[in-house]
């Protein structure tokens, strides 16, 4: 009999055994809506893939709300400017889908990226986010985009900076609980000037980083980059552009400055702070060095 | 409350039905409700594989997909991979490159293999080491996995050859058959390596939800 975290107690004697709940399937947003209403504190089922993995660690859903087979949530669009991601779409089918392809193509390579094939066949975006689990990479990956998440519940509809999303509370915070059913993504297109991901150095350091047009009175762009590791959660950094033609020499400071903005905070003992920044400064470089000649 | 689920769906091209609380995991129901005990347990966590069946043609934990989500569905477990009266292309793959020792990772590795097969017949090396990177084997370093992913390649061409030609076509390599022992490590069967609860938490650094 394992003892287990989040307060639970002695949940299971044998790693079978998983704690009875009701299963509501939801067959529209409205339903979701419905049964949160109905059931206060309701959880929120897709590929389950990492649910299942809490509930084995204590959490004790009394109602699971699966709704994996939302239309609303498998969809994917780029319209006027704006990649709309179903929560729902997994990190097999978000890649391939023809409007991520076409948006923004080094998403779409970065996404296809991470966890394993199998998992990527059943694992969802919106569950890797409302996981909270540091190590997940979508937190990184859509950070530097500055996409946000859009919520829908009996309360009314809100929505938040996947950044400020990833800031607040803890891994494991039943955020839709909260918040309600996280339906989709979306991400600013039209002044997004290129964008990458570097998970060479993974876990101790990912970087991703996004170039976007300069806003008024600035002469070069905007670089948004997030920085993740293994046992800290991603830290969101950004920096201006010094003016419209660079060269290599001109955007090795700013990866400098990008790097000096992570905080103490983010070293642990894989890999200590002023390593992480090291890491950011060369990683960072590199890619503003290929943001150069290139567009997302 | 907690209502059992009616759940429809085929497994191992057999038409299935069960009422399951909606707490059950598709592995329990398989070992437990089925008998399928090529179905391993392992980690519990989606992480190691070798729970791996196919779902809709595709891999997936069946530790960490509830049997209320098969409705519908097509199961394939180790189970079904026989071909007649000889172990299907990937079993004998294994059994004749030898990709396995203890045995308890290759159900899982055999129906990832399967699912790759189908995605793709001719998987170049680096699409295989991708796919197969999925599972965990404390044993082999993996080459010879590589090697039966390839030789299944093979076989199941060479087979889906003999199928077309007819029921008199001999295929190449068909009287090579496997020793007992790894035929029965391809096959699934239940041996003593099942006691081997082997929790894996470092492969849980992969992302999913």
């Amino acid at each position: 009999v394992r003892q287990q975290m989040r307060g639970a107690g002695l949940v299971s004697p044998t790693q079978s055994a998983l704690p009875p709940f009701r299963l509501i399937r939801a067959g529209s947003i409205p339903d979701v809506r419905e049964a949160l209403r109905a059931h206060p504190g309701a959880t929120l089922a897709a590929g389950c893939s990492d649910l299942v993995a809490q509930v084995r660690e204590g959490l004790t859903p009394h109602t699971l709300i699966s709704v994996r087979r939302l239309p609303e949530l498998l969809r994917a669009e780029h319209t006027d400017g704006e990649l709309s991601l179903g929560a729902a779409l997994t990190h097999s089918e978000g890649p391939a889908h023809p409007a991520v392809r076409q948006a923004i193509p080094s998403l779409a390579a970065a996404w296809a990226s991470i966890a394993t094939v199998r998992i990527r066949f059943r694992a969802t975006v919106g569950g890797n986010l409302m996981a909270r689990r540091y190590r997940y990479e979508m937190g990184v990956i859509l950070g530097a985009l500055d996409a946000r998440m859009h919520f829908t519940g009996p309360h009314g509809d809100a929505d938040v900076a996947v950044d400020e999303f990833v800031r607040s509370g803890a891994p494991g915070t039943p955020e839709a609980v909260d918040r309600g059913l996280l339906h989709r993504l979306t991400v600013e297109t039209a002044s997004l000037r290129w964008y990458s991901y570097d998970r060479s150095m993974r876990p101790v350091t990912t970087v991703a980083v996004a170039v976007r047009a300069p806003e008024a009175g600035e002469s070069g762009g905007r670089v948004i980059a997030t920085v993740g590791s293994e046992y800290r959660r991603p830290v969101r950094l950004s920096a201006v552009l010094p003016g419209a033609e660079l060269t290599a020499a001109d955007v090795r400071p700013v990866a400098a400055r990008l790097a000096a903005g992570l905080p103490d905070w983010t070293g642990d003992y894989a890999g200590t702070a002023d390593y992480r920044r090291h890491l950011v400064e060369v990683l960072a470089g590199r890619q503003l060095t290929a943001a150069l000649g290139a567009r997302p | 409350m907690t209502d059992p689920v009616e759940i429809d769906f085929e497994l191992n091209g057999e038409r299935a039905h069960r009422e399951v609380p909606p707490g059950t995991v598709l592995l329990d129901m398989l070992r437990h409700d089925f008998g399928l005990k090529g179905v391993r347990g392992s980690c519990e966590r989606g992480v190691c594989g070798a729970c791996t069946v196919l779902l809709d043609d595709v891999p997936v934990a069946s530790c960490s997909v509830f049997a209320f989500d098969v409705d519908g569905t097509r199961v394939d477990t180790v189970e079904g991979q026989r071909d007649g009266e000889e172990p299907g292309p990937v079993q004998q793959a294994f059994a004749e490159c030898g990709g396995f020792q203890c045995g308890y990772c290759t159900p899982g590795m055999v129906m990832l293999t399967t699912g790759l097969l189908r995605s793709n017949p001719k998987p170049d090396p680096e699409q295989a080491r991708e796919w197969i990177g999925s599972n965990i084997c404390r044993c082999t370093g993996y080459q010879m996995i590589m090697d039966s992913v390839q030789r299944a390649a093979e076989l199941t061409a060479e087979r889906a050859g003999r199928d077309e030609a007819g029921p008199g076509a001999e295929a190449a390599g068909a009287g090579d058959g496997p020793d007992d022992g790894a035929a029965g490590a391809a096959d699934g069967s239940d041996a003593g390596a099942a006691g081997t609860q082997e929790r894996s938490d470092d492969g849980a650094t992969e992302d999913r939800a």
